[in-house]
């Protein structure tokens, strides 16, 4: 010991300064190699396919249908996160678990460093394979067809909410040293997504919205096709979700093993840093409104983010009146031509019937929910604006479901539904009905017309119910006073209902007439 | 290093131990603990005790019967993952080579663990359907109380649960005994969402649904069959996750 201390030091090689960096890269490359992930992929890349791909394929060929399931409601992140924390725990509990703590603790490179390296590895590997399925899910989606604007905004705080997982974990196997960290942090993930859903389902608002299972207002009827998905609440959410990452990250640095007083000063730094991200998001979110363009928090908000998608619109006629669709909506373009032609027959000769039919892009209403939107006849000459992603529900054609043949089908069923929405919804609009049921005089017109469009009175009633709920509840049959003047009306004739409606629709369409002036 | 300070022969060969009924303890006693089979306990005491809670009040996910089920099939899932991960053993290939009575160990640690996570989750049902608003008391009551076909489905669900986690730990590494479960919890829940009849997606059936049973049970002795005659999937032997 003597000797020792009576040696001349030996002087320090001096460093180049590329060392640094790139003995980090080696680590990270040795991590990388090392690392379990690799080895949970495939089976995570198969409940991928399952969860989020395969139920999707049911839906119309939009993005914002396909994706609402496993972007909007966030079964990409379920299908990830808890198997990538399992993963990152048990990564983190290597060396506790291998009893090599304190071998590590005396080499020069500070211990949080290494920490940093494996569970940059680990999230590589996992963001890595995150942003390669989306990718593959996406090219088949485009593969099949289907149209607007990918939810690239999702896509982000997905492969962020994954980094997160991956910090949690890593955390919980740093701190608990054990063979139960992976199957405790996985658990716990499944559980907070659980919670998530619970509250997501529950809360429509306020700071729930932060949550990133919770699909209220982020995914309206039309966006991505007439307007953008709102950037706002992907921002906050991936504030919130790096905030929770960088938190996690900063406190495995915190404890004395960790390294040196300035490091670990840094990471109580860098925790701080990531609690405040993540409370500033919540707080953001508490301030959230629903738009009719989805929600907006007005701190985050980007004027330029309303400007709406522009396009080339296609067209085409229904009993000679233009109907011009959104590109998007080509696939249904001969249905809707079709849907219409009995409602613009009916109409046709009388004073205000639309003489061009455009499709507008369909809003969200919280007293009506999705899917349901009225349709409005404005201006001269008069135009009918057709928020057809309101019947987005009953839609027509290729829903893009492979069937047992492996074939894509045409939903029969939801044909009939679909040809009958939009009777009631234009009959409705010809009325002067608005976004309430109307008068009783107006209801009963709109039965009579709806009649001449080849929908029975007796089977109105069921069709009502695809309307707003605002416009008041359907019958169980139709009878009653509304009905009676609607069959005396039908029984006049259509030339004589004709010349009733040229003279008096606007008495009728200004709620002043009544169910005795009917003839 | 001296032998100055021993002062005591080594024990002599074939002396009969002083306690034998402790000596026969002795080995299942270190089996258990070299798979940390006291702390799995208390982890599944744990989950019992969430199980409670979630009865008690009524913690429920909106939605249709997949959503309904979820925490209560999650816990359950959380419990099968434990008892995958205590077949983990540290030893490898020296404890295979010397250890006759492995097999037995095996099988015993794995129904033992099954019917105490058993246990802790029907005794916390059944007081949460007590504690909780429905008034329900026993087994009976646990399903009263919300938890989707009671403690016999319970029992069908864990076991099958179980065996698949012992399947995957055969498979994959005791270590990673719990991914089985975890996959199977996501399979099930989209199968739940859906229109599933297959009776391998047995928590979707009636409790007393047969064909859901049978495959539970199946499942559940292909697991215990498979870890206690093979055991799980040792890292020095063959390639796994380490």
């Amino acid at each position: 010991m003597t000797a020792m201390t009576a040696a001349p030091a030996r002087p320090r090689a001096p460093r180049a300064a590329s060392a640094a960096p790139l003995t980090a890269a080696r680590l990270l490359r040795i991590e990388l190699r090392r690392n379990a992930m690799p080895w949970v992929l495939p089976l995570i890349a198969a409940l991928f396919w399952f969860d989020s791909y395969r139920p999707s394929t049911g839906q119309p060929p939009f993005y914002l249908l396909r994706t609402f399931w496993n972007m909007g409601q966030g079964h990409t992140i379920i299908d990830f996160g808890p198997f990538v924390a399992g993963v990152a725990a048990w990564m983190g509990s290597r060396d506790g678990r291998r009893r090599t703590r304190d071998l590590v603790t005396v080499v020069p490179r500070a211990r949080y460093t290494a920490q940093l390296a494996t569970w940059a590895a680990t999230a590589i590997w996992a963001v890595g394979a995150y942003l390669v399925c989306v990718g593959v899910m996406f090219a088949v989606y485009a593969h099949q067809g289907v149209a607007g604007e990918p939810p690239w905004w999702w896509v982000a705080v997905g492969a962020t909410a994954v980094a997160a997982f991956s910090a949690a974990g890593f955390a919980v196997g740093v701190f608990f040293s054990s063979r139960f960290a992976a199957p405790l942090a996985a658990f716990a993930g499944f559980f907070a997504m659980a919670e998530s859903s619970q509250t997501g389902f529950r809360d429509s608002g306020g700071w729930a919205l932060i949550l990133p299972t919770n699909s209220n207002g982020n995914f309206q009827p039309d966006s991505g096709i007439f307007y953008r998905y709102l950037p706002d609440l992907p921002i906050a959410r991936l504030m919130f979700l790096g905030g929770i990452a960088v938190a996690a990250l900063g406190l495995l640095g915190l404890p004395a093993w960790a390294g040196g007083p300035r490091l670990r000063r840094a990471a109580a730094v860098i925790t701080v840093a990531g609690v405040a991200a993540t409370g500033t998001a919540v707080g953001l979110a508490s301030t959230a409104r629903l738009s009719p363009h989805g929600i907006v928090i007005p701190a985050l908000h980007d004027a330029a983010s309303d400007q709406p998608i522009r396009y080339a619109p296609v067209c085409g006629r229904a009993a000679g009146v233009p109907v011009c669709l959104n590109p998007a909506y080509r696939p249904y373009l001969a249905d809707v031509t079709a849907a219409l032609a009995p409602a613009l027959r009916e109409v046709s000769g009388l004073p205000g019937a639309p003489v061009r039919v455009s499709q507008v892009g369909a809003l969200y209403d919280y007293s009506n929910g999705v899917g349901s939107e009225a349709m409005t006849i404005t201006g001269h000459p008069p135009l009918l604006s057709l928020p057809l992603g309101a019947t987005l529900g009953t839609l027509p054609g290729p829903t893009g479901d492979p069937g047992p043949d492996g074939r894509h089908h045409h939903r029969a069923s939801a044909t009939g539904a679909f040809d009958q929405t939009l009777g009631l919804l234009f009959a409705h609009a010809f009325v002067g009905a608005g976004n309430r049921a109307g008068t009783p005089a107006q209801q009963a017109v709109q039965a009579s017309l709806m009649q001449g469009m080849g929908i029975p009175l007796a089977a109105q009633p069921s069709v009502l119910n695809f309307g707003p709920p605002s416009w008041a509840p359907a019958g169980k049959s139709a009878s009653g006073p509304v009905y009676v003047a609607a069959r005396r009306l039908t029984a006049l004739g259509p030339a004589a209902r004709q010349a009733w409606l040229a003279t008096h629709l606007t008495a009728l369409r200004s709620g002043q007439l009544t169910l005795g002036q009917l003839p | 290093m001296t032998t100055a300070g021993v002062h005591r022969s080594a024990p002599v060969a074939g002396r009969r131990p002083a306690r034998p009924a402790l000596a026969v303890l002795r080995l299942p006693w270190l089996y258990l603990v070299s798979r940390r089979v006291p702390a799995a306990l208390g982890l599944i005491a744990a989950l019992g005790v969430l199980l409670w809670a979630s009865l008690h009040w009524h913690w429920n996910v909106a939605g249709g019967p997949a959503a309904q089920e979820f925490i209560s099939l999650a816990i359950e899932t959380g419990a099968a993952a434990v008892v995958a991960v205590t077949t983990y053993g540290p030893f490898g290939e020296p404890e295979r080579a010397a250890g006759r009575w492995l097999p037995y160990l095996r099988l015993g640690a794995a129904l033992a663990l099954t019917a105490a996570a058993f246990g802790a989750l029907a005794a916390a049902a059944a007081a949460g359907a007590t504690g909780g608003t429905a008034g329900a008391a026993g087994a009976a009551g646990a399903a009263a109380g919300g938890l989707a076909g009671g403690t016999l489905a319970m029992l069908r669900n864990l076991a099958g649960i179980v065996g698949t986690g012992l399947l995957t730990a055969a498979a994959a590494g005791g270590a990673f005994g719990w991914v089985g479960p975890m996959a199977y919890l996501l399979v099930t829940e989209v199968a739940l969402a859906g229109t599933t009849t297959t009776p391998w997606v047995w928590p979707a059936h009636p409790a007393h649904d047969r064909g859901a049973a049978i495959c539970a049970s199946l499942v559940y002795a292909a697991g215990v069959a498979v870890i206690t005659v093979r055991g799980a999937r040792n890292s020095g032997r063959d390639p796994a996750p380490e």
